[in-house]
């Protein structure tokens, strides 16, 4: 990637940090550079990542992802020159900032995120996503099918990658062929540095996909299907049709916040349970404790790690005034791990209540997909411990993604196990 | 015992009816729409519970 956000000056009386988020290249390193800046100071302004303010309490996390007023989240808000020295406009919640496919609502304030968002709450309510739950379940056990007899699977190729993607790819109607190339598109680009020769390789994939998206939003506004993209292509705003710009841009977000996000906590949870076979034990007598265990997954490996929003006016926070156009991170999985909120923040608490943590972050852009996240996080959890108990990893073939700066994960996780039978 | 609903704090985690499906209601959005002017005592720790687990404090316990 090309783009660079312009670095502004650090602020008068800023506590600076170097804090370049793009050398968090294990899940080891990133969390202790985030308990260390925690430690230091929840606030803090760092020339790197282009030069941004960087929030890291559970409180100020909470408040700046609440102040929409003041931390915005559209593009429309910054921009960056682009080729010819025209405006390039940024998608601010990228952190590093880039330039990507849009996402509606997420690239939106209010209030013209109000109607986009009722949209996406009305479809992935706890309700909305009880209508889905076939279709997890099928999936689950069908993987699980596919490779049970053999007694081994990469579980991330297997479940925890296949799963998401077929649930949300067949929901919005893509070709069933297709739906490994579009998975691995999200799943690889995640994993990468920006600006690295592997990453380049994956924005290629990506722009595929995106241009796919296109695609199918010509087609199906001509002529509407029975899925999830021929709804989003015509669906109503203020008694008329939503614009094609913004109807790419809510399959863009369906797609891209659907098929790599539970991908990442739910792989993070099966390796945990390959290190702490207490958990496991626990989860396997007591199914009863899932609820709680799951909660507690998200908040130690929160899927997105960072946002990023635009400063439209002035604003104190934490004691510092942030400026008009500073840039600012807002980091979750730092919230995550306060211990000023969470006790023994380090230790999994298989039933820790109360778990007010941010995974999904909180405010107005709260994840939309967080009830279909928690019901195929639920389902696999759940499916692995009765069918394939004794699963492990094999640790030699263990991959993290060689980034962890907006979404963490493990690219791949090979396991074994007693081969079972199959359901289906 | 009253739960108070800030309705403008809620945004749908629904965390709360994870912890007391018999005490809280969602609208079709997903959001709280709570309205119990009387918590039963059988259910009191179903609210406690759920006013809690609220990740935005949109919830507040009136005990008597």
């Amino acid at each position: 990637m090309t783009n660079q956000s312009v670095a502004s000056q650090p602020p008068e009386g800023a506590p600076v940090v170097d804090f370049d988020l793009s050398t968090h290249n294990t899940m080891a390193v990133a969390n202790s550079k985030w308990a260390e800046l925690r430690s230091r100071t929840p606030v803090a302004w760092s020339d790197d990542n282009g030069g941004a303010w960087i929030v890291s309490s559970y409180d100020l996390v909470s408040d700046a992802f609440r102040n929409w007023e003041a931390f915005r989240s559209g593009r429309d808000v910054r921009t960056i020159p682009g080729p010819g020295g025209s405006p390039n406009l940024l998608p601010i919640n990228a952190v590093p900032a880039q330039t990507t496919a849009l996402m509606i609502p997420e690239e939106l304030d209010p209030p013209l995120w109000q109607p986009y968002r009722r949209v996406f709450a009305e479809l992935l309510s706890p309700r909305g996503v009880e209508k889905l739950r076939p279709r997890v379940e099928y999936w689950v056990t069908k993987y699980l099918d596919d490779v049970i007899e053999s007694g081994r699977c990469d579980i991330v190729e297997t479940l925890t990658s296949g799963v998401p993607g077929a649930v949300v790819l067949e929901w919005l109607g893509f070709r069933e062929d297709e739906w490994h190339r579009l998975g691995a598109a999200f799943h690889n680009m995640s994993a990468f540095v920006p600006g690295s020769a592997t990453a380049d390789h994956h924005m290629a994939e990506l722009e595929w996909a995106f241009d796919r998206i296109k695609e199918e939003v010509t087609a199906v506004r001509e002529k509407p299907r029975d899925d999830l993209t021929s709804f989003l292509a015509n669906v109503q705003v203020g008694g008329e049709r939503t614009s094609y710009e913004f109807a790419t841009g809510m399959v863009n977000m369906a797609m891209s916040g659907g098929v790599d996000t539970t991908t990442s906590v739910a792989s993070a949870a099966f390796v945990h349970m390959h290190y702490h076979p207490e958990v496991r034990r626990r989860l396997i007598d007591e199914p009863e404790l899932i609820d709680s265990a799951i909660e507690e997954f998200l908040r130690m490996y929160p899927p997105a790690r960072t946002h990023g929003r635009t400063v439209v006016e002035d604003t104190e926070l934490g004691g510092y005034m942030l400026r008009k156009d500073d840039r600012i991170i807002i980091s979750e999985v730092s919230a995550c791990h306060d211990e000023t909120a969470f006790p023994d923040a380090d230790e999994f608490v298989i039933d820790r209540f109360p778990n007010r943590h941010v995974a999904f972050g909180v405010g107005s852009h709260r994840c939309p997909g967080s009830h279909l996240a928690r019901a195929m996080f639920k389902e696999m959890l759940t499916q692995v411990l009765e069918r394939i108990p004794d699963y492990s990893i094999v640790e030699e073939e263990l991959q993290e993604y060689p980034n962890w700066t907006a979404l963490g994960g493990w690219s791949t996780a090979p396991i074994t196990f007693t081969p079972g039978t199959r359901r289906l | 015992m009253k739960v108070l609903v800030q309705a403008s704090r809620c945004q749908g985690h629904a965390r709360c009816l994870a912890e007391g499906p018999d005490v809280f209601v969602l609208n079709d959005l997903g959001y709280n729409s709570t309205d119990v002017e009387d918590v039963p005592a059988h259910l009191a720790g179903q609210a406690r519970r759920g006013v809690l687990a609220c990740p935005e404090m949109a919830l507040t316990l009136v005990e008597d």
